[in-house]
């Protein structure tokens, strides 16, 4: 590739202003350099530093790196064959990378764009995202269901819509949400209570496999889901996109819509306006429609920003509002009802298609407003403040009020539960010092919870204090990096009155967590990640103090007061390689230890009540052992065709009894092919098209404990998906034309993982169509 | 330092704004309506009755329900008539029957007979001309033991083949029963 021109730029203000106080000379400066255009890197480019008279030549891979400098302000310039230089200043500290990212049209220099950022450090546990297209890919569907394409994730299900991300076999209270920087917290307990989050907020979804309860706070045994937005706009002017979803199965739809600015001038004002609708109707199994089974939800999101040389500032409020049928056919009153409906084999009512919303069901608000401000503190770190307040309100109508009319209004709901959680974060982040980088914090979390109508869990009052440090040591080129942090929480828990019971305790937890982790770099496109960590999860309300009937799963479930918090050891080793050519593969082994595990135990003797009989559960703990691997391979044998593999597999066991553990993800395996039709043509309109197939199969899960269930687990299933997407791109804006076709062959399948699978087979095959303006 | 003053203050103050909302709960309403009770009384020829009760005064849990042992003259005919009752609250029992009889197109009370015993035979309709079995009559056989399984079935589809293995159960009991 020639390069005609010069390439220089300046580096934006994250690193200016900062004053040196000490020298120090163990500075690393670092990066790439890299075509703006095509992203291919810029080899043999000159990198000078005329004050100390070094230079350096980027290597193939377009990079390059100065050590051992001293720290101060240096002049970098970066040119190429044939070109004039120019140059900018920068402070050196600590460890720096600085990627060039170069334009090179003949007669525009204007457009040269210098990207500095802090080094992203890769994570010593397993960890993978969804983002740009393949994340556009999966909008529309519920958080459960994107990710679900991730090696290791499954999901929880009731019914066709309410879905639950399952990490490694975790889920629910020991899976965090972590949505914008805020630890989630709704009524996160319950199986059938899906996440309160808005999918299409996310510029990026991430999921953190294992514990990692340093940085997040406790509770986070199985993993993190890190929902992230995109960044605030940095340039002057506005922006935005609109994005479309429509679905066949349900007949359903999706518009979201956002608007970015940034006012530009002295105080630059960044901003960020999002909405988001979906409404659906009843949906389709193969043979028969699901009766209520609907979908309603509206939310908005709202951001404003303020970013300064030294200090910024950013607000946001979010409200999410959903409505959820639950199906019909899934109402029951004990277990003959319940032995009835598995023997009938599917629902006693074919159904029709409507968009009535009736009941069984929930509606769930959740509202989050959050202040974050950053100040730098000199040359030496960064601070960060937090405070975040989260509302949810819980509602559940039953399917009927027994003996009296159904209410035509949806006034009175049987359940109602109300939680408040105020959240403090304060964390201050060092920069680079002897090589080592970290943060240091605490954490605040109050909360209260009243539970207004149908007493199934208590009312209640918790506090949770938090302190961590964590550093990570990395020697630029040294191979080897090193991670390790310490955490301490403490959790009080005031409990109140369930329904008319006095139950009136105080319940006191702390523990400990702890990560260990180290990276090696075999090469450049190999690394080697082992990481160890420890996590504790005080028991639940509802595991501590419920004590009645679920319905729809029709048993009896007794908690008990006494039960002690949950310990986790988690280790995973990881493998990563990636050519950046053609072929990348990731494999991740991991055996997870949870000491006093909480499951419910199955008891010998049915609840006798006047409802007739129901079997009984009762919260235990035992020592668990999960052992697993997933695997991800994506391989290019010609430019245009990606063949893809994936595989999860688990193995849960009881290490009491050595018995399995119930309701874990069956072994899955997922292959697929794409080809891409070219992105240079002459038409420059139509790029990035492409068509794929993908086959998923999901084994029956034999690994169940015998006899606890109602019925065996469903037997094993294939599914094939089809997608393909363009994007067209005229004068400034761009869209994206999606279409998708899941189940093809509209297959008739059970999953084990769905709450209301004794009932009826899941969702049939579903066309859909998205469309994404980007203006 | 300007800075930090303000965004400490930025910071407190939005917790002193939104913080304001610990609040007792005095709307409780966890009363939903229960069946504590299910009365049988059977009525012979010379119009003597005798009533049975499975009672589960303090509902789901707790002590399981009680059940009386039904006693009845052999080859008898008896009319038996059913009644649902909530009677947790000591000082007002609650006459749900009255409920199933106004909706009585939604409900269906079902019997199992086992043993000795003789399935009785619903005498009442619904608004549609559908059986209700809130009153039936019966016959009994020769002496010995069995037992009656009695079920208040809710939206129960009456035109199915096997309508008591339809709709939701809002109440299912177990008599033991002694034919004399």
């Amino acid at each position: 590739m020639k390069y005609q021109i010069l390439f220089i730029a300046w580096i934006t203000g994250l690193f200016s202003g900062i004053e040196i106080y000490a020298q120090n000379c163990h500075a690393t400066l670092y990066g790439t350099v890299t075509d703006a255009e095509t992203k291919d890197p810029v080899p043999y480019a000159e990198v000078f530093l005329p004050q100390t008279g070094q230079g350096k030549i980027t290597d193939e891979k377009g990079r390059f790196v100065f050590t051992e400098l001293c720290e101060g302000k240096y002049t970098v310039t970066c040119q190429h064959i044939g070109c004039s230089h120019q140059s900018k200043n920068i402070n050196l500290v600590g460890e720096m990378s600085l990627n060039f990212q170069l334009t090179h049209e003949t007669f525009d220099l204007g457009e040269v764009v210098i990207m500095e950022k802090a080094i992203a450090p890769k994570a010593a546990q397993a960890e993978r995202s969804l983002e740009n297209a393949a994340l556009d890919a999966a909008k529309g569907q519920t958080l459960g269901d994107m990710l679900k394409k991730l090696p290791g994730v499954t999901t929880l299900n009731t019914g066709g819509t309410i879905s639950k991300p399952v990490i490694r076999g975790m889920h629910s209270n020991r899976v965090l949400m972590l949505n914008n920087g805020v630890r989630q917290e709704g009524q996160q307990w319950g199986a059938d209570h899906a996440p309160e989050i808005d999918p299409y907020i996310a510029g990026k979804v991430s999921v953190v496999y294992g514990a990692n309860s340093v940085r997040y706070g406790a509770d986070a045994i199985g993993g993190v889901v890190v929902v992230e937005p995109d960044p605030l706009r940095t340039k002057k002017g506005t922006g935005g996109e609109v994005q479309l979803a429509g679905f066949s199965n349900g007949r359903s739809g999706a518009f979201s819509g956002l608007l970015n600015f940034n006012t530009g001038g002295k105080i630059p004002l960044a901003g960020r306006v999002q909405g988001t609708l979906r409404r659906g109707g009843n949906l389709r199994a193969p043979d028969y429609y699901l009766e209520n089974t609907g979908v309603s939800e509206a939310n908005y999101a709202a951001t404003l920003g303020l970013q300064r040389e030294r200090w910024q500032s950013e607000v946001f409020f979010s409200q999410f509002f959903t409505r959820n049928s639950i199906f019909k056919g899934s109402h029951i009153g004990n277990l003959t009802d319940l032995q009835n409906a598995i023997d009938r084999g599917r629902p006693l009512d074919d159904g029709s298609f409507s968009y009535e919303l009736g009941r069984p069901q929930q509606r769930v608000a959740h509202y989050l407003l959050k202040v974050k401000n950053q100040l730098k503190t000199g040359s030496a770190g960064k601070l960060t403040l937090q405070y975040a307040r989260q509302f949810n309100r819980r509602e559940e109508f039953d399917a009927h009020k027994r003996f009296n009319e159904v209410p035509s209004n949806f006034d009175n709901p049987e359940m109602m539960f109300e939680i408040t959680t105020h959240t403090i974060d304060a964390a201050w982040e060092h920069k680079s010092w002897r090589h080592f980088t970290g943060s240091i914090g605490a954490q605040l979390v109050g909360q209260v919870n009243t539970t207004d109508r149908g007493g199934l869990i208590p009312d209640f009052n918790s506090r949770t204090a938090g302190i961590f440090w964590i550093e990570r040591w990395r020697k630029y080129p040294l191979p080897l990096e090193f991670e390790a942090g310490v955490r301490y929480d403490a959790r009080w828990l005031d409990v109140g009155n369930r329904g008319r019971d006095v139950i009136d305790m105080q319940l006191n937890f702390n523990n400990f967590s702890g990560t260990l982790g180290a990276i090696y770099k075999v090469n450049d496109e190999f690394d080697i990640r082992l990481h160890a960590g420890s996590a504790w999860r005080a028991p639940g309300v509802n595991e501590l103090f419920s004590d009645g009937v679920h319905h729809g799963s029709a048993s009896y479930e007794k908690g008990r007061s006494d039960l002690k918090a949950e310990q986790a050891v988690t280790t995973s080793l990881t493998f990563d390689f990636d050519n950046e050519r053609n072929f990348s593969a990731s494999l991740s082994l991991y055996r997870n230890f949870i000491r006093d595990f909480i499951y419910l135990q199955p008891q010998q003797q049915p609840v006798l009540t006047i409802r007739g009989a129901f079997p009984s559960f009762a919260y235990e703990q035992t020592d668990a052992r999960l052992t697993g691997l997933d695997w991800n391979a994506n391989w290019k044998p010609i430019p245009q065709l990606t063949l893809t593999s994936s595989a999860s597999l688990l193995r849960a066991r009881n290490q009491a009894d050595g018995e399995w553990i119930n309701l874990m993800p069956a072994d899955r395996f997922r292959q697929g092919v794409r080809w891409e039709f070219g992105k240079d043509r002459k038409r420059k309109q139509w790029q990035e098209s492409y068509a794929g197939v993908s086959a998923v199969h999901v084994f029956e899960q034999t690994r169940a404990p015998e006899n606890q269930d109602f019925a065996p687990p469903p037997p094993a299933f294939t599914l094939f998906d089809f997608e393909a997407g363009t994007s067209l791109q005229f004068g400034n804006n761009k869209a994206n034309i999606g279409l998708a076709v899941q189940n093809i062959f509209n297959t008739a399948y059970r999953d084990y993982l769905n709450r209301l699978r004794y009932y009826s087979d899941e969702m049939g095959r579903n066309v859909s169509v998205r469309l994404k303006m980007t203006f | 330092m300007k800075n930090l003053k303000f965004l400490t203050t930025l910071l407190i103050l939005s917790t002193f704004l939104f913080t304001a909302c610990d609040k007792d709960d005095d709307g409780m309403d966890n009363d939903q309506e229960l069946i504590t009770t299910v009365q049988l009384t059977f009525t012979d020829g010379a119009g003597a009755t005798l009533v049975f009760n499975v009672k589960d005064l303090d509902g789901d849990g707790g002590n399981p329900p009680v059940a009386d042992e039904i006693k009845l003259k052999a080859s008898t005919a008896y009319t038996l008539s059913v009644k649902f009752l909530d009677e947790s609250d000591a000082s007002h029992t609650h006459d749900i029957t009255e409920e199933v009889q106004e909706e009585s197109g939604e409900h269906l009370v079902c019997f199992t007979a086992n043993g000795a015993m003789t399935a009785p035979a619903a005498t009442d309709t619904d608004g549609n001309g559908k059986p209700l079995g809130l009153t039936n009559t019966l016959t009994t056989g020769n002496a010995g033991s069995g037992s009656l399984i009695v079920s208040l079935k809710h939206e129960p589809d009456k035109s199915a083949a096997a309508p008591c293995s339809t709709g939701e159960t809002d109440a299912e009991v177990t008599f033991p029963v002694v034919i004399e």
